[in-house]
């Protein structure tokens, strides 16, 4: 890039993408969700439309509603979350978690994709170490298969398929 | 008709099994007549399928309403439209439609490659109708949508017998969008079946690796694109009719169809590995094999009835029937890959770490440990049944924090990936490459944060949706100079040309982009409001800048339904801007009531109002209003990734331009005695 074309497509771009904030910045007062809100979003409805309590689909849904209601009357005499998870618990059994609790059995959802993520890229590493450590003409040394005769499947794969 | 459309059914199938085991045969005895035999069987069955499928496309066009399926699922006041949608809204049907799209696509191969790849087609045509037979069983043996209605009589035999109307379409289904977003999504989990049969059949045929990947390139990105609108139409049917004021639920019908399009979209990366170095055969091969395994095992899991889902229209105790062919492809894949895996070998090496190789290595990572830690999730209700007893249930919030923090690394590699060189990339490459966007990106966070921007999550995805974008940019910028330095062509129609030279690489680049579109769609989520409130007439609510006066009700008779209407005028800064009218509607032929919502949407936000119904303390009906930032650029993004596709699925200008005059010079041999693995026609970037 020239030194007289950066200036203008910095420009350009910073024009381009301010907006973006601009456009999330909300503007004016956010209207919070209030704390029933906030902890009904860590159950699931129990209706079977698989949402959590506060986005439940059906509608005018009398289990989310029971839920609710149930819920409101917790938050209002000042439950702990602890305790209305528990409300809820006991009356629906642990299928009312929106997440698993990180404890005991359920932690295991929780530590698999790190655990995934943790062996794939010991994974990757070592394929990385391994193919940097490789010889150049790698065929011709791998074993199982010579390098003529993977040529000439090579060779048989031309000539027989066409693009 | 439903005589007609079952006998058909079962020649389809009959044809089918003459295709396979044929073409088993014609691979052993390389008989020309058998070839083609098994080859026009393979031709013979698809026109069969599309005759069965027509022939219930009929019935319920015709009102047939002696045949159990349209029963179940149409009535007579039921639109044209969606008599069309009524095929794939049962298990009957939708099976029957994933034999027909199927079959769409196994003539076009069969078409296409009639004259072509002689010694390797026998193989690819077995592996198609293998996949057919499984589900032609289903379409005859195990669902068929041509069942009659029958009763028995007084002296005990069974009549036929015929309704005076059916039972009508769920009203979920009877939305536009329904027309459209099945077949994609169907056309997607069906099309990955080619390059399945391409890989498969290259395995056995014992080719090298490179021949199937250049061959069945444009089939997969067709089933990826297609993969893709289905996935952003169910979104946004999910969004417009569901009213909960979310397009993305994690459900598991979600879920599955968003795996296979992981692994997809991972293969569609690796596979240049493949086509420019010679490596990652192995892991391409089992790449394809598992996306086609997951789109079976997507349609078991959706219905087999193991896990739960709004979306989810078609369940039965059908579950088996997918287990079992689940573990016959598994079976075949590991035999033929235990058995061929030497013609896979890698013949490169890895020069640098910091190279293009690495970061396709990174992003397979990336992309597959979303898809494992995704299909872990969705099984994990499933899972601590099993082991202790209780259901566990994994929701939205579970996969929300596992894999924001996935998707905004695979977005950092979006970006650092197209401008890593080949085998080695130098320090100064990377500062010429990276300074401007990264200063870029640096200077939106700044302006976000200036302006008020508090959630990480959507902070640090601005900073890379303008890092991505920058770099995509300059990609552009730097092309299109050198070509209008040498043409004087304007700057747009430069990079016009430059994309049409490299409709791979740039078409790529225009994708890339449409994903940062999606991802700043998704970043506007986390400052969503909403507000639920009961009405009366006359009443207000307020919600931004947004002010909701409800004037009043009315109903609207439909043909299939009744509607009654909430009048919403919405007023911005007190000044009137539009009227909405969101509904809820009753279907009187099941009974059924459903929600359509009304939107007021544009690039800065969407407001959508749901008349929630009736609210059962006050009796007063109940407006729930969500303020939704940034989501018209989801649908945005989806456009633009599908023209990218597109693009990049056309022929490369200049290749147009030599094979229509001037021969082709004749390739040089390599250094060590081999002729390239593939013939670089086109760019690979």
């Amino acid at each position: 890039m020239t030194k007289k074309a950066r200036p203008v497509a910095a420009i350009t771009m910073l024009v381009m993408f301010a907006v973006v904030p601009l456009l999330i910045t909300p503007a004016g007062a956010q209207q919070l969700s209030d704390r029933a809100k906030q902890v009904g979003g860590k159950f699931m409805c129990m209706c079977n439309c698989n949402q959590v309590l506060t986005g439940c689909n059906h509608l005018e849904c009398s289990t989310m509603s029971a839920m609710l209601k149930e819920l409101n009357q917790s938050v209002s005499r000042g439950d702990s979350e602890d305790a209305i998870t528990q409300m809820f618990v006991q009356e629906f059994g642990t299928k009312v978690y929106a997440e698993p609790p990180k404890s005991g059995f359920s932690l295991v959802a929780w530590v698999l994709p790190s655990v995934y993520l943790f062996v794939g890229t010991g994974l990757v590493v070592f394929v990385i170490s391994r193919w940097r450590k490789r010889p150049a003409a790698f065929a011709a040394a791998a074993p199982g298969i010579s390098a003529e005769l993977l040529e000439r499947s090579r060779a048989q794969a031309s000539r027989e398929t066409q693009d | 008709m439903d005589v007609f459309g079952s006998f058909a059914l079962v020649l389809a199938f009959v044809c089918a099994v003459y295709a396979f085991g044929g073409g088993i045969a014609a691979i052993f005895t390389r008989h020309p007549l058998l070839i083609k035999s098994t080859r026009q069987a393979g031709m013979a069955t698809c026109g069969l399928i599309f005759v069965a499928t027509f022939s219930l496309e009929y019935l319920f066009f015709s009102d047939n309403f002696s045949n159990a399926y349209v029963v179940a699922h149409s009535n007579r006041d039921l639109s044209t439209f969606y008599k069309i949608a009524a095929l794939w809204s049962g298990q009957e049907g939708s099976l029957l439609f994933w034999s027909f799209l199927l079959a769409v696509y196994v003539l076009s191969v069969l078409v296409t490659y009639r004259n072509k790849n002689g010694e390797l087609m026998p193989y690819v045509g077995v592996v198609m109708a293998g996949v057919q037979i499984f589900f032609l069983t289903l379409n005859n043996f195990v669902a068929s949508p041509f069942k009659a209605l029958a009763s028995p009589g007084a002296d005990g035999v069974m009549n036929y017998v015929a309704r005076a109307d059916g039972s009508g379409l769920n009203p979920l289904l009877q939305y536009p969008e329904m027309v459209i977003h099945p077949p994609n999504l169907y056309s997607g989990y069906t099309g990955f079946t080619i390059p399945f049969a391409f890989a498969l059949g290259a395995l056995l045929a014992r080719y090298p690796g490179e021949k199937w990947i250049h061959l069945t390139r444009k089939w997969t990105m067709i089933a990826w694109m297609f993969q893709s609108m289905g996935i952003l139409l169910g979104a946004h049917w999910a969004y417009a009719v569901l009213g909960w004021g979310g397009y993305w639920g994690w459900d598991p019908v979600e879920n599955a169809s968003f795996l296979p399009w992981l692994t997809g979209t991972a293969f569609l990366h690796s596979v240049m590995m493949q086509e420019k170095r010679g490596m990652m055969k192995v892991w391409n091969v089992w790449l394809v094999f598992s996306t086609f395994l997951l789109c079976i095992l997507g349609t078991f899991l959706t219905r087999s009835g193991i896990v739960s889902s709004v979306h989810a229209f078609a369940q039965s105790s059908i579950g088996s029937w997918f287990v079992g062919f689940l573990l016959l492809i598994i079976t075949v894949c590991f035999g033929a890959y235990l058995k061929n895996r030497d013609y896979l070998k890698s013949e490169n090496q890895l020069d640098s770490i910091v190279s293009r190789e690495s970061s396709f290595l990174f992003n397979n990572l990336i992309l597959l440990v979303s898809c494992i830690a995704i299909l872990s999730g969705t099984l994990f209700p499933v899972f601590s049944e099993w082991i202790t007893g209780n259901r566990i249930s994994v929701g939205a919030p579970f996969f929300n924090k596992v894999n924001i923090p996935i998707g905004l690394l695979l977005l950092f590699l979006t970006g650092v990936g197209p401008l890593l060189a080949w085998r080695k990339t130098s320090t100064e490459s990377l500062k010429r490459n990276f300074g401007w966007p990264l200063g870029i990106g640096l200077v939106a966070g700044v302006i976000a944060l200036v302006f008020g921007f508090r959630e990480i999550y959507s902070w640090v995805c601005l900073i890379l949706c303008v890092f991505v974008a920058s770099t995509v940019g300059l990609e552009f910028y730097r092309g299109a100079k050198v070509i209008r330095a040498r043409s004087g062509a304007s700057f747009l129609a430069s990079a016009v040309d430059l994309t049409l030279r490299n409709t791979r690489r740039y078409g790529g680049y225009i994708v890339h982009v449409g994903m940062v579109f999606v991802f700043i769609g998704l970043a506007g989520a986390a400052f969503n409001r909403d507000i639920q409130k009961d009405m009366q007439v006359g009443q207000t609510m307020q919600i931004g800048s947004y002010t909701l006066l409800l004037q009043g009700f009315d109903s609207k008779p439909e043909k299939n339904y009744t509607a009654q209407r909430m009048n919403v005028e919405v007023l911005r800064d007190k000044k009137p801007l539009m009227m909405l009218y969101p509904e809820k509607r009753h279907f009187s032929s099941n009974e059924q009531n459903g929600t359509m919502v009304a939107i007021y949407s544009t690039l800065k936000e969407d407001l959508y109002v749901v008349y929630a119904g009736d609210s059962p303390e006050t009796n007063m009906p109940v407006l729930h209003a969500y303020l939704n930032p940034l989501v018209k650029w989801i649908w945005f993004g989806g456009a633009v990734v599908v023209f990218g596709t597109l693009v990049a699925m056309l022929p490369n200008r200049r290749a147009v331009l030599v094979l229509a005059g001037a021969p082709q010079p004749a390739a040089q041999p390599l250094a060590h005695g081999l002729t390239p693995s593939v013939t670089l026609r086109e760019g690979h970037d």
